[in-house]
């Protein structure tokens, strides 16, 4: 477990930036107390510091988990969003997708989303916003890349996609092994 | 027959005149004769109507003759008529009649008609190739349509409002819907084959559902449709169909968009199919019911699907907010409150954990003895709690329940105890009193004896319960009053007991209400417990041990110490002898012990009563209901009051027990005993000084006799073992005589000062309780921990188990003793000098089983002995300074935690280090070095996210500032403080730079712009001078010559070379060498001086001539001033006379030098200076200056570029308006 060195902060700090924008500043700089990421098995881990300390009451390779884990770095040092950061992210997400019921259900096996599906959306979203995704209950159910601008999303037919899936709730069973 | 109609007729006519007349022709049978008249009667037409028997041709000739023909003053007019209606009517009814007799055959008439068709080329009512629409010839009634079918065209009657009239329908027109059926192909069944129409079911029997209803046209009254219910029917079918459908109904329904919840399950795209496809409805389907329902809901699933797809696509504002908190609430309601809504399988289990009531609080199965917590209590509460109590308790387990009954009459007791100590009742808490509980119950039910131990363990549970009640705060003065009643009304403390436990509330347990409880003890306490020891001696002794486990015995112990002390007193006063007191004292301990084992005689409780009563009331009363508690509490060694005593007790019990088990008899085991007695005290001796083997001997035989009694297991002792004491057995001896010495010195003490002392007992006592409480928590571990061993074998083992406990006690006591640090020196120091505690105790455990004995006369010195305990337990109790305030309650607590081991004792020093660390922790946080790194990390990471996000500094100052000072901050209300250090950080070194560059830029600019400095008063001299002498000379000159002083002052000092080169290679000009232009070039040299500090040349190698020029120059400069200017040479000439100047002044090598040096130059030089020869600005210079044209053409001209100018300006002012304009708009 190491801080992440400045340009793994960087590329997750862009990645997270797509999602929740500046908010992230609200994550790295807490007033509850000091949290910080930590990279450990390629992944992110958010914790705070407190954990932090009692994490290093463990050795490197006992330790499978610690804190949250909000993803992890490809071999060609990419961020990939992990479904665990969603509980931090929901609440600053810049966008918004809302999916209908009906769709609800097949976001969560990990498709796509479609325009039937599409309940409500946050207005100028840009094309390839990152979006969180939640239900008409607005329960976040996932991230998403919007496929379509609002303005696109109005009007095309009802079989497109406007958001891609990224990553949902789903996970927690169907990446039950892997998500730590 | 004929009808013929007669007109014209005559008004006089009569029948028979028509009969006349027409009877020629025929027969007439009937005439009938009209007249029409009008209104007044009068006859204007006549005529009749004429039945007769004619044949054709009389008819024709009648016609011929009598038509038109004059008879009695008319014509006549003769026609057929039609028939009479009646003979009409007569006829039909005939013919209707025959047609009857013989009805024409049906089947002949079908016949007819189907040949009649098939004439007109129509087959099986199929004429082919035939236009749908055409009639088919010769049939009107019958038109061709659709795959040539012939179907008849239909007139039907509508009744339209008061007037009927027919339709006629033509299916021709309206056979486009028709629709083929497959005809059945060779190889299918004959049931296969289509039934005729005339077989069809026109009539549906049965069937009481919807559809089936629907079907035969009756219609439920309409209802507005359920939406969940056709949501589950959909969501049923589909998954019958295979489809995995969401399971999120619950929460969609929940929503608050209707229509979407509504629609929720079905996704549109695989629900559109279906619909377009639409399952044929047609009647000979064989829909099942569930086919059709299915069907239905599927339709109007799609429907809604088809209603939701239209549904427009909400945009939200970014400030849209997501209340997950409210879908979790529904979420949440929707287990909880609104179960009924939608069962989801994923949610079973949530509905089932919120069905179920919340269970009870788990009961805290802590072993924490109950005294301890018994002590909050106050005696109020215990009377209002008391059903609350039974409420919680009423859930429990059989165990439970027991407790149940038991508790209260707990309670009571400790009401009972509460009363008698009033001082205190308030703050401190009531004397633990061990389990009485359990062993009244005991005596209550002997049946119940098996499961005392569980009770013993209920308790604690009961307790736990206890912990959260509310105390009832209850003055000093009531519970005097209490008190008094008490005394006053019975001499027994039964009966008080009685009117306390009828104020509280009971429980209602079985028999055993608290009150019962109580009077058996008080009353029958020593019969009944002596059979019952008798009958189960074992059993109870086990649970007893169980119970008295759980020590309460300070309180008690100090009751009566009190107690005694104050007989003690008030013997000595009334002057008897010592063994009177040893008898009350016997008689005392025998009770208490009657109590605690049950083998106590009636007399010797009523004995004790009677003397406590004869004390002071309040301490008598308590020292009852404490001895009553002690009966009810401990069996075995619970007469024993103090710790040390109960050490020194289980220890001895021990070793008795063992005996026991061996079953050995009394003199035997007490020999025993004594061998064991003296091992045990081996260990002991070390510790104290003052042991006396005699003393343990006769303690020892008491004790073994009590064992007999007494028959605990092993491992019961050694669980009762715990209390801890510093046990030093001292003899009785020693006691007896520092008892008598104390005694004399008590004498002397007036009865307040004993008071007095009695009240600072009980504050000391009260004081030891709260250290009970912790002991006893500790015990109980012990316990807990012994428990485990509890079934090794007692017999030969036992030794070794006792010596075990022992030393364990010990420990234990020296644990104690550490973790209640104050208290346990003092100990120390009195057991060493002055044989204190744990003589007393000793001393009383030994009356108590002496007692039994008969050995009396050791007894008066135990009551001395208590009042020295007294004493030492005043200096005991004091609470330390280390366990004063919230620290020391801090402090107290560690102690607590870690009481077993010495290793773990938690002194002050942990304390103020913990202090310290709270301290620094709180002073500064981040002044670790962690901390450090992670403030470095973080504003690292913050500094990384700015360069993302390109965000401003300013939330990154913030963070830091919030990061540092660990407080909330409004990140709003951030700003930069110019003041900080830290702040300069991100000081906008942009900014900064930005400035700088401007500054830079600004002074390039400048330096660009700025003309060389040039020193004022020489360039106001010179000007001046210059003015006069340029203005009388050529002005154009003057002001090129400054203007190229401007531009080029920064020339250097090689200006007079230049000149000089110039001169010389263009020699044409002519030169006078003068002192004027001397004196030019000397002010020119002065300005170069000025500007010597700058190097500019319009040649690259001038600088190295400069300064020494300029030196020179400036000597010269100085000269100049005084000489006036008086030519006005020209230009040029001034230039020559520098040279002039030049070569007169310095020596001709030099200029011949700079020639020199200049020759290779000259040919770039000379395009680069100012003036050539044939100057374009020489000859023209001057033309500038006289008038080319017209004054009249040149003011047209100028007017022309005027009117321009102006346009132009009025142009350029719009735009710049304009601009304006949209710049403060934008």
């Amino acid at each position: 477990m190491r801080p992440l060195t400045e340009e793994e902060t960087k590329v997750m700090f862009e990645k997270l930036s797509k999602y929740i924008g500046d908010n992230i500043k609200l994550l790295v700089d807490r007033p509850d107390g000091s949290y910080c990421f930590r990279l450990h098995n390629e992944r992110v881990y958010y914790m705070s510091e407190k954990i932090l300390k009692l994490a290093t009451n463990i050795s490197r390779d006992k330790l499978v988990s610690v804190g949250t884990c909000f993803g992890k770095f490809t071999k060609s040092i990419k961020f990939r969003l992990h479904i665990t950061a969603l509980d931090f992210l929901a609440p600053y997400a810049k966008f918004k997708v809302w999916v209908k019921p009906g769709q609800e259900q097949s976001f969560l096996y990990g498709n796509h989303v479609l325009k039937s599906g599409l309940g409500r959306i946050t207005e100028n979203t840009m094309q390839y916003q990152g979006v969180v995704v939640y239900s008409m209950t607005d329960v976040p159910l996932g991230f998403g890349v919007a496929a379509k601008t609002t303005q696109e999303c109005r009007r095309v037919d009802p079989m497109s996609i406007v958001v891609f899936h990224q990553a949902d709730v789903g996970e927690f069973i169907r990446n039950e092994d892997t998500l730590t | 027959m004929q009808r013929l109609y007669v007109g014209g007729l005559s008004h006089t006519i009569t029948q028979k005149d028509l009969k006349d007349r027409f009877g020629k022709f025929g027969q007439v049978e009937d005439v009938e004769l009209r007249t029409r008249k009008d209104d007044e009667g009068v006859p204007y037409k006549t005529f009749s109507y004429i039945n007769i028997n004619i044949t054709d041709a009389d008819l024709k000739k009648c016609m011929t003759v009598l038509n038109k023909s004059k008879w009695k003053g008319g014509t006549l007019q003769i026609e057929t008529a039609k028939e009479s209606f009646l003979h009409r009517l007569a006829e039909e009814r005939q013919t209707a009649e025959q047609q009857r007799l013989l009805p024409p055959a049906p089947e002949d008439q079908k016949q007819k008609m189907l040949d009649s068709l098939s004439k007109a080329g129509v087959e099986n009512f199929t004429m082919k190739a035939a236009v749908p629409g055409t009639e088919v010839p010769g049939h009107e009634d019958w038109v061709v349509s659709k795959f040539g079918r012939v179907l008849p065209v239909l007139q039907l009657k509508c009744q339209k409002g008061s007037r009927a009239r027919t339709l006629k329908y033509d299916p021709s027109k309206y056979s486009h819907n028709i629709r083929k059926l497959d005809r059945p192909s060779a190889d299918q069944s004959a049931s296969d084959l289509p039934t005729p129409v005339s077989q069809l079911t026109w009539e549906l029997q049965g069937g009481d559902d919807d559809i089936s209803k629907k079907r035969r046209g009756e219609f439920p009254a309409y209802e507005p449709p359920k939406r969940k219910k056709i949501q589950k029917d959909a969501v049923n079918s589909l998954k019958a169909e295979g489809k995995p459908r969401l399971k999120r109904s619950v929460h969609s329904v929940a929503l608050t968009e209707a229509p979407q919840v509504t629609n929720g399950h079905k996704p549109p795209s695989t629900v559109r199919p279906a619909q377009m496809k639409g399952p044929p409805l047609t009647l000979s389907d064989i829909d099942s019911d569930d086919e059709i329902h299915r069907i239905v809901a599927v339709q109007s699933s799609s429907h809604d699907a088809l209603q939701q797809d239209e549904d427009k696509l909400e945009v939200v504002g970014l400030d849209y907010l997501v209340t997950p908190g409210r879908a979790r609430q529904q979420q949440k309601g929707g287990h909880g409150d609104e179960e009924e809504n939608d069962y989801d399988s994923a949610d079973t289990d949530e509905l089932l954990a919120s069905r179920k009531p919340p269970p009870p609080p788990p009961p805290p199965r802590s072993s924490s003895p109950p005294p301890q917590e018994r002590p909050t209590l106050t005696a109020g509460n215990i009377s209002g709690n008391n059903t609350d109590r039974k409420t919680k308790t009423k859930k429990k387990s059989k165990a439970g329940e027991e407790t149940d009954a038991e508790e209260p009459s707990t309670q009571k007791r400790r009401d009972a105890g509460k009363l008698s100590s009033q001082k205190q009742s308030k703050k401190t808490k009531v004397l633990p009193v061990v389990k009485p509980s359990s062993s009244e119950s005991e005596s209550d039910d002997d049946d119940e004896e098996e499961e005392e131990s569980a009770d013993s363990s209920s308790d604690s549970d009961y307790e736990a319960m206890f912990s959260n009640v509310t105390r009832l705060e209850i003055s000093l003065a009531d519970l005097q009053k209490l008190a008094e009643e008490f005394q006053d009304t019975s001499e027994t403390t039964a009966p008080s007991s009685l009117s306390v436990s009828e104020r509280e509330t009971k429980p209602p347990k079985k028999g055993t209400t608290p009150e019962e409880i109580l009077a058996a003890l008080m009353e029958d306490d020593s019969s009944e417990e002596e059979q019952q020891s008798k009958k189960k001696k074992k059993k109870k002794r086990k649970a007893d041990a169980t119970t008295q486990l759980l020590p309460a015995f300070k309180g008690t112990k100090a009751l009566n110490e009190g107690s005694e002390t104050e007989e003690g007193q008030k013997e000595e006063e009334e002057g008897e002898g010592t063994e009177v007191k040893q008898l009350k004292v016997d008689h005392k301990a025998t009770s208490s012990k009657m109590n605690g084992q049950k083998h106590t005689e009636t007399e010797s409780s009523e004995d004790e009563e009677d003397e406590e009563e004869e004390e002071e009331e309040p301490k008598k009363k308590e020292a009852v209901v404490k001895n009553m508690a002690e009966k009810a509490e401990s069996v075995s060694s619970s007469s024993s009051d103090e710790e040390e005593e109960e050490e020194e007790e289980e220890q001895e019990k021990k070793g008795k027990v063992f005996k026991n088990m061996a079953k050995k008899a009394q003199k035997e085991s007490s020999s025993s005993s004594d061998e064991d007695e003296e091992e045990e005290e081996v260990p002991k001796a070390n510790q104290t000084v003052l042991t006396s083997k005699a003393a343990a001997a006769s303690s020892s035989s008491s004790s073994s006799e009590e064992d007999e009694d007494e028959i605990l297991p092993a491992k019961d002792a050694v669980k009762a073992a715990p209390p801890p004491a510093p046990h030093s057995e001292s003899s009785e001896e020693e006691e007896e005589e520092e008892e008598e010495k104390q005694a004399p010195l008590r004498v002397p003490l007036g009865a307040k000062e004993e008071k007095e002392r009695q009240r600072k007992a009980n504050i000391r006592r009260l004081a030891a309780v709260q250290q009970r409480q912790k002991e006893t928590e500790e015990n109980k571990k012990l316990i807990q921990g012994a428990l485990a061993n509890l079934d090794a074998p007692a017999a030969g083992a036992g030794k070794h188990i006792v010596f075990g406990s022992d030393d364990d006690e010990e420990a234990d006591s020296d644990d104690e003793q550490q973790t209640t640090s104050e208290i346990k020196t003092p100990k120390k120091t009195l057991f060493q000098d002055s044989q204190s505690e744990n003589e007393a105790p000793g001393h009383k455990n030994t009356t108590t089983k002496e007692k039994k004995l008969s050995g009396t006369h050791l007894f008066g010195g135990s009551e001395e002995e208590e009042d020295a305990d007294e004493e030492e337990d005043g200096s005991r109790f004091d609470i330390r300074p280390e366990f004063e305030g919230r620290a020391g309650h801090k402090l107290m607590e560690l102690q607590s935690r870690f009481g077993k081991d010495e290793r773990f004792k938690m002194d002050s020093r942990f304390l103020e280090r913990i202090e310290d660390k709270e301290g620094e922790s709180e002073k500064k946080k981040s002044g670790t070095e962690e901390e450090e790194a992670l403030e470095e990390e973080r504003k690292k990471s913050l500094s990384i996210l700015q360069s993302v996000l390109g965000s401003s500094q300013h939330t990154s100052s913030s963070s830091k500032t919030t990061s540092k000072a660990k407080t909330f901050r409004d990140v709003s209300a951030l700003h930069y403080d110019p003041s900080r250090e830290e702040h300069a950080a991100f000081e906008t070194k942009i900014e900064d730079t930005k400035k700088e560059s401007k500054a830079a830029r600004r002074k390039k600019r400048e330096e660009a712009q700025k003309l060389p400095e040039v020193s004022k008063e020489i360039y106001y001299d010179v000007s001046g001078d210059l003015k006069a002498v340029f203005g009388q000379t050529k002005e154009e000159e003057e002001e090129e010559e400054e203007e190229e002083e401007a531009v080029a002052e920064k020339e250097e000092t090689n200006w007079d070379q230049e000149e000089d080169k110039k001169k010389e290679e263009a020699g044409e000009q002519v030169e006078q060498p003068t002192l004027e232009s001397s004196l030019l070039s000397a002010d020119r040299g002065a300005e170069k001086e000025e500007a010597s500090g700058f190097k500019f040349s319009f040649f690259g190698d001038d600088a190295e001539t400069g300064s020494g020029e300029t030196a020179e120059y400036k000597i010269e400069s100085i000269q100049a001033p005084k000489l006036s200017w008086q030519q006005d040479p020209r230009f040029h000439d001034s230039s020559s006379d520098e040279e002039e100047e030049k070569k007169g002044q310095e020596e001709e090598e030099k200029t011949q030098s700079n020639v020199i040096a200049k020759i290779e130059e000259t040919p770039a030089k000379t395009g680069l200076f100012f003036f050539y020869p044939e100057d374009s600005r020489l000859t023209e210079g001057p033309k500038l200056f006289c008038r080319s044209s017209q004054l009249e053409e040149q003011k047209e001209q100028w007017e022309e570029r005027r009117t321009e100018l102006r346009q132009e300006y009025r142009k350029k002012h719009k735009d710049a308006r304009r601009k304006l304009k949209t710049s403060v708009k934008s």
